[in-house]
């Protein structure tokens, strides 16, 4: 707040004494909401300064992230007061901050690009910021300790990366156009492609950072081309001048002439719709997010778990009028989405990896989210993404205090019993609301939340809707099984645990530098330092060597040590929230206080979709109920969906957690020959990665190189020619640049005489 | 006349102050005439203050761009102070070192004082060229602004290995202005003989009521060529190189902007008595075609000898010369309506722009030197900046941020500067102009790119330049960083000011009593347009 009004100000004192006339501050009077909103971004922005400046100036305490976690605090505390400030005004604000970009080449529509840097905060806007800044305070809270292992300037440059990825976070959802919304789209990427690539030495890592950054590009380059398009099409990018323009057409949809809206028009929204496949991890372009997992945990929550990846969903909830006119749109969302969530549950249920299964749980509830967003229930998806940000970064943190404790080890043949070691009751706690939420058990937030898409997936009468909401059902199961599967895997039974392959690191960490971290909990030994093994990839050879040792009799060098005050804290805040989300839903009219906020944005379904009469239903959804086996899905789904649930997890009980002895081994390895390559196939990821490599890589790399050798014998030539040119022609010139003054004044006199003949023939 | 003095009043103080600091520098006392620099900035910082207050000129019969007075003058005193920043400590450092080792103070060796008193008289008469309201007022603020350089140029490079070269840039920059000025006051007088008038209003007011005649059009061609030699255009750019080279960086930074507005602003104004009488007007198409010639020379010609450089300090000279044509553009452009479509306020917005970037590129110059032959001489090469963002990271990354807005580099200052210019040229209609001032952006980078990567990617070299131990030069260049930076973010209500600035005095009521000159010039580009209605009259006279 003060460092937006204050540099605002003074850009215009100067600038009012310059004009020499006492213009008064134009920008605050004639936005509609006051200033102070900016302050969200600006306190973003002034974190990253601050840890910058803390890395210029070496410091190694915890500083940076206090630093962060007050800047981010009091965004999160600006965004309430801007959230109930809403509530009065009742109408979306839009609060400028300054002009952007005003350009005009002509006087016709379409000629002048006039983009300000301006906030539109409605509510669909504040429910994300919302999460956004709560969360990442709360994330930023728990990586002051997560990361203490790498104080210094290290430190310095994961709070300032962290910090510009809220900033950016928040112009994306704040955004008043569609270029605000586009700086903060590459914000997030690029912030996301350096945590990612956090630990820089390590190849893996490096990998990962640049595959999420390319495929984000592919889906960029769509959301660019929707921009273009809307801009070429409207003349506008600024979203309270676009929806009057879209109006008419949803009007004529609403009149049954959907056919007629232009072919441009309905094409903006699948253009946006690429852009929010790729930030969003769908299908084709979901291969970066389980990758991502090689960043730091904390990012993996924020980022990859939390809020960057529903930017996609924000996206398209924000353009939802225009997706509503679109005759095709919603439907390749609806099927993108379904299919994605199947692929990656299956996906999940045979990864090791715990980290990894999250991440691929994340894939698979975005696909909800979207299918959400296409069965005209786009409030069930705001809801989705609301408590799925809460659930999905408990689990996250989780998974991070895991692998924090036990060397970096996430492997879940090679952990088991956790919950009941001492230290880590909050933890094992905390997952276990988490893993209810994700798995959708009743009255969990997460049950609520998925219900809404899943309900009107069946009632909604689009193309193949009915297949969509069965795909949806099978998904819950296998979703609440995979989840589960973790828990009774790696946090109750038998107490044995197997440390990461971060052991040797850690111990001479702990004796070189245990003593620079300044802990503010004693330990006897430094933190395990997760660095260098974000993924454990301990070989089996190795396994068998360091083999799984009984809880009291740990081996000799290494200790798991259970997580500090700050960990525990955020962990157990995380919990009551996800809980207490639920209660969100009890709260308002309807269908919660969620829908409430979708239902008086934007967002909100206006009664006419175009694809709803293609499948023959002009009256929109009421006028033809869709059933689930002859019942209101409405009601129904609240039982079905509690059923399919609760099967998944006493499956996962049976197969994972009755008579398991040891760590490695299971009830379910007895059934993976019986599935036959399924299971291998599951595990290899469908081998999604390969065939990309193959088909998209390969033959890329081949016509690559094709292209350099043409590339280095004809474009170089010409661009050498062009660059040639120039030289040429100035090392003709030169000469006349002598350095002898009479020289010099025959030119000047020579240009001169030059000019006035020229004049004087044309003047003839 | 007598109610001009309201709008003099930053000039009055520069007067003073001028007068001021070259009385102090007559003291016996050696810390008496070290507080020079101190007073030249103080009287500065209140024209600049003085300067914002400037009033309108709009309702007076005498000012032709009415609003620029209250934009020009504070720019001229703010860059000023940035320039004095850089220029402090130019000369007398030999007479301070010898102080400083013991030596008895020597009051006949000190010219420190008039250089501040001739670097604020300079600024007094580019503050005065906005002022003029009449060919021979502005052909006495033009001079007034030239006069003071060539002494300057002189003194600059006084008491160090060099001082041969800035003798002889001194000598020819005096001699080929001489020239200039010859040039552009016998166009003033075949103005006026053309006319019967002297002040832009009463000329803007024939112009526009019986439109120009050939001897008023000779004379325009001349004072606009004879002004280019003001802002280093083609074909008057010759002396820029050498001159800039022969002097102290510091000076050089100050000739790359103060004659340079002097003369733009002095450009804008001869060119607002024609036809520039509504926002939509349009230029006679024979002067019109010179400037588009003027224009494309310029930046091209500019633009490729600068490509040949290995001395950044010749390089920027040259690149001064192609900003000159890119401004140009926007005075091709003309006004408009809005900040975008608005050429006139593009220039003035780029001015500012340009002594912005430019002040801070030469200030890192002048804040490095190198030993040659066992003396400290100024660091001009680039070999002499290699690896600085790592040796110096304040001075090397202000250089990159700089010649990144010189290049025009998307998200800083020079790029919103450039932008307008060719939005007001797309406007008007003038793409080969666009197309044209798109290639010289590309060439210039070429030339931009290869210092910034010296600066950035370069090892240091061994022998490398060090800091000059003049920190107000740092400051400078950081303070030059900080805005190329910042302004792209909060320069809005520049362009709003630049914007106010830029609209032309409306000849409506004179329009109305009398038909338009040139019937069926209106839309045409012009300068494909062959002789006109003027044209004939041209042929009547001949004969």
């Amino acid at each position: 707040m003060l460092a937006a009004g204050a540099v605002g100000q003074g850009g215009h004192g100067v600038v009012a004494q310059g004009a020499g006339h006492a213009v008064a501050d134009g920008i605050a009077s004639a936005a509609s909401g006051p200033l102070w909103i900016a302050a969200v971004p600006a306190l973003a922005m002034l974190g990253v300064v601050l840890t910058t400046f803390c890395a210029i100036f070496r410091i190694k305490s915890k500083l940076p992230a206090w630093l962060t976690v007050a800047c981010l605090g009091g965004a999160f505390a600006t965004t309430v007061g801007a959230y109930l400030h809403l509530q009065d005004a009742g109408v979306p604000l839009v609060v400028k901050a300054f002009t952007w970009f005003d350009l005009s080449w002509g006087k016709g529509p379409g000629q002048t690009l006039h983009a300000d840097f301006a906030f539109y905060i409605d509510s669909l806007t504040c429910l994300w910021m919302l999460f956004v800044t709560g969360l990442a305070t709360l994330i930023g809270l728990y990586a002051s300790e997560y990361m203490s292992h790498d104080v210094g300037t290290g430190y310095c440059r994961f709070f300032a990366a962290f910090n510009l990825f809220v900033f950016s976070m928040t112009c994306l959802v704040m955004g008043e156009n569609l270029l605000v919304l586009f700086l903060g789209w590459e914000g997030v990427g690029l912030c996301s492609y350096l945590l990612i690539g956090y630990f820089y030495k390590k190849p893996s890592a490096v990998a990962a950072g640049k595959k999420a950054f390319i495929v984000n590009r592919i889906g960029d380059f769509g959301l660019l081309m929707g921009v273009f398009l809307t801009f070429v099409k409207f003349g506008t990018l600024s979203f309270p001048e676009l929806w009057p323009m879209v109006q008419p057409y949803i009007d004529m949809v609403k009149a049954g002439h959907g056919a007629d809206v232009p072919f441009t028009v309905g094409l903006i929204p699948v253009l946006l719709m690429v852009g929010a496949f790729g930030k969003s991890a769908q299908l084709p372009l979901y291969v970066w997010l389980p990758d991502a997992m090689e960043g730091p945990t904390p990012v993996s929550a924020l980022i990859h778990a939390a809020t960057m990846v529903t930017a996609g969903v924000y996206l398209i909830a924000r353009t939802y009028p225009m997706f509503l006119v679109s005759e095709y749109a919603l439907p390749i969302v609806g099927w993108v989405g379904a299919l994605t969530a199947l692929l990656s549950a299956t996906i999940g249920m045979a990864q090791f990896d715990i980290k990894r299964i999250m991440a691929y749980s994340t894939v698979s509830q975005l696909g909800y989210m979207f299918c959400g967003l296409a069965v005209l229930s786009s409030a069930g998806a705001a809801f989705h993404v609301f408590t799925h940000a809460f659930f999905k970064a408990t689990l996250f943190l989780c998974c991070g205090a895991v692998m924090h404790g036990f060397a970096g080890q996430l492997d879940l043949r090679k952990l088991s019993g956790v919950g009941f070691m001492k230290g880590w009751g909050i933890v094992a706690l905390a997952m276990l609301v988490g893993c209810l939420n994700l798995a959708g058990f009743p009255f969990t937030a997460g049950f609520f939340s998925k219900d809404m898409i899943i309900a009107e997936s069946f009632v909604t009468p689009g193309p193949g809707y009915q297949l969509i909401g069965w795909i949806l059902l099978l998904t819950a199961g296998l979703t609440a099984y995979y989840t589960f599967r973790v828990f009774f895997r790696v946090f109750v039974g038998p107490q044995c645990y197997e440390p990461g392959d971060e052991v040797h690191a850690h111990d001479e960490h702990g004796h070189e530098h245990g003593h620079d971290h300044g802990h503010d909990h004693g330990h006897d030994h430094g933190h395990g330092p997760e660095t260098h093994g974000s993924e454990s990839r301990a070989t089996q050879s190795r396994a068998t060597q360091s083999r799984a040792t009984q809880s009291g009799a740990t081996s000799s060098h290494f200790h798991p040590h259970a997580p500090g005050w700050a960990i525990n804290l955020v962990l157990g805040t995380l919990a009551i929230s996800s809980l207490a989300a639920a209660g969100t839903y009890l709260i308002g009219d309807g269908h919660g206080w969620a829908a409430d906020m979708v239902h008086s944005s934007s967002a909100n379904y206006v009664g006419a979709a175009a694809f709803l009469e293609t499948a023959g239903h002009a009256e929109g959804e009421h006028a033809a109920h869709g059933s689930f086996l002859g019942m209101d899905p409405h009601k129904v789904m609240y039982y079905v969906s509690s059923i399919v649930g609760v099967i998944g997890i006493i499956t996962a009980f049976v197969l994972h957690y009755m008579g398991r002895t040891t760590a490695a081994t299971s009830r379910a390895d007895a059934l993976l020959p019986a599935m036959g390559p399924i299971a291998k196939w599951a595990q290899g990821k469908w081998y999604v990665d390969e065939f990309y490599n193959a088909v998209i890589v390969l033959p890329l790399r081949v016509l690559s190189h094709v292209f350099h050798t043409i590339d280095r014998l004809l474009v170089d030539g010409l661009v050498n020619l062009a660059g040639v040119l120039p030289r040429f022609v100035g090392s003709k010139v030169r000469p006349w640049q002598n350095g002898l003054l009479h020289g010099y004044a025959v030119g000047m006199a020579g240009g001169l005489a030059v000019l006035i003949g020229a004049v004087v023939l044309l003047s003839m | 006349m007598i109610e001009r003095i309201a709008y003099l009043w930053p000039e009055m103080t520069l007067f003073v102050g001028a007068c001021v600091v070259m009385i102090l520098g007559l003291s016996p006392n050696a810390n008496v005439r070290r507080q020079t620099s101190i007073f030249t900035g103080l009287f500065l910082f209140i024209a600049a203050v003085l300067g914002m207050s400037t009033p309108s000129g709009r309702g007076t019969d005498w000012v032709i761009l009415p609003e620029l007075m209250p934009f020009a003058k504070p720019l001229i005193a703010l860059v000023g102070l940035l320039l004095l920043l850089v220029m402090a400590q130019t000369v007398d450092r030999d007479e301070e070192a010898a102080l400083a080792g013991g030596q008895p103070f020597n009051a006949l060796r000190i010219t420190g004082a008039e250089f501040y008193a001739f670097f604020l008289f300079s600024l007094m008469g580019a503050m005065l060229c906005a002022t003029a309201g009449d060919l021979i007022w502005l052909f006495l603020a033009l001079e007034l602004t030239s006069l003071p350089t060539y002494v300057m140029v002189v003194l600059s490079g006084r008491g160090r290995r060099g001082f041969g070269r800035s003798q002889e840039a001194g000598v020819k920059y005096f001699f080929l202005g001489a020239l200039g000025a010859a040039i552009f006051l016998y166009g003033f007088a075949l103005i006026y003989g053309g006319t019967g008038a002297t002040r832009f209003v009463e000329i803007g007011e024939h112009f526009a009521v019986h439109g120009m005649n050939p001897i008023a059009l000779v004379g325009m061609v001349l004072a606009l060529v004879g002004v280019s030699f003001k802002i280093a255009a083609v074909p008057m750019h010759f002396y820029t190189a050498d001159v800039y080279q022969g002097s102290a960086s510091s000076m050089a930074a100050f000739l790359a902007f103060v004659p340079k507005t002097a003369g733009m602003i002095s450009i804008l104004l001869l060119v607002s008595t024609m036809g520039w009488t509504t926002t939509e007007g349009t230029l006679p198409p024979v002067i019109d075609s010179l400037l588009w010639a003027l224009a494309v020379l310029t930046m091209t010609v500019g633009n490729v000898l600068a490509v040949l450089q290995s001395s950044v300090k010749r390089m920027l000279a040259y690149s001064s010369i192609a900003h000159s044509g890119y401004m140009l553009v926007g005075v091709l452009a003309g006004p408009g309506s809005s900040f975008s479509s608005n050429g006139v306020a593009a220039v003035l917005f780029y001015l500012l722009c340009y002594g912005v970037m430019n002040t801070g590129a030469f200030a890192v110059l002048a804040s490095l030197e190198r030993d040659s032959r066992g003396e400290p001489v100024e660091a001009e090469d680039v070999d002499d900046i290699r690896g600085l963002c790592r040796t110096n990271p304040v001075l090397g990354w202000s250089m990159v941020l700089c010649m990144l807005s010189l290049l025009g580099f998307p998200p800083i200052l020079g790029f919103f500067g450039k932008v307008p210019l060719f939005t007001a040229a797309l406007g008007a209609g003038r793409v080969t102009l666009v197309v044209i001032l798109g290639i010289n952006s590309a060439i210039a980078a070429f030339y931009y790119l290869r210092v910034v990567a010296a600066a950035m990617l370069d090892a240091p070299a061994e022998t490398g330049a060090r800091d000059s131990g003049v920190p107000s030069r740092g400051l400078a260049a950081l303070i030059c960083a900080i805005c190329v930076v910042a302004l792209s973010v909060f320069g809005e209500s520049f362009m709003r000011a630049s914007q106010t600035a830029g609209s032309p005095r409306a000849f409506a009521e004179r329009q109305d009593a009398a038909p338009p000159q040139l019937p069926g010039h209106d839309a045409d580009p012009p300068h494909d347009a062959p002789a006109g209605a003027d044209g004939t009259e041209t042929l009547s006279l001949h004969d």
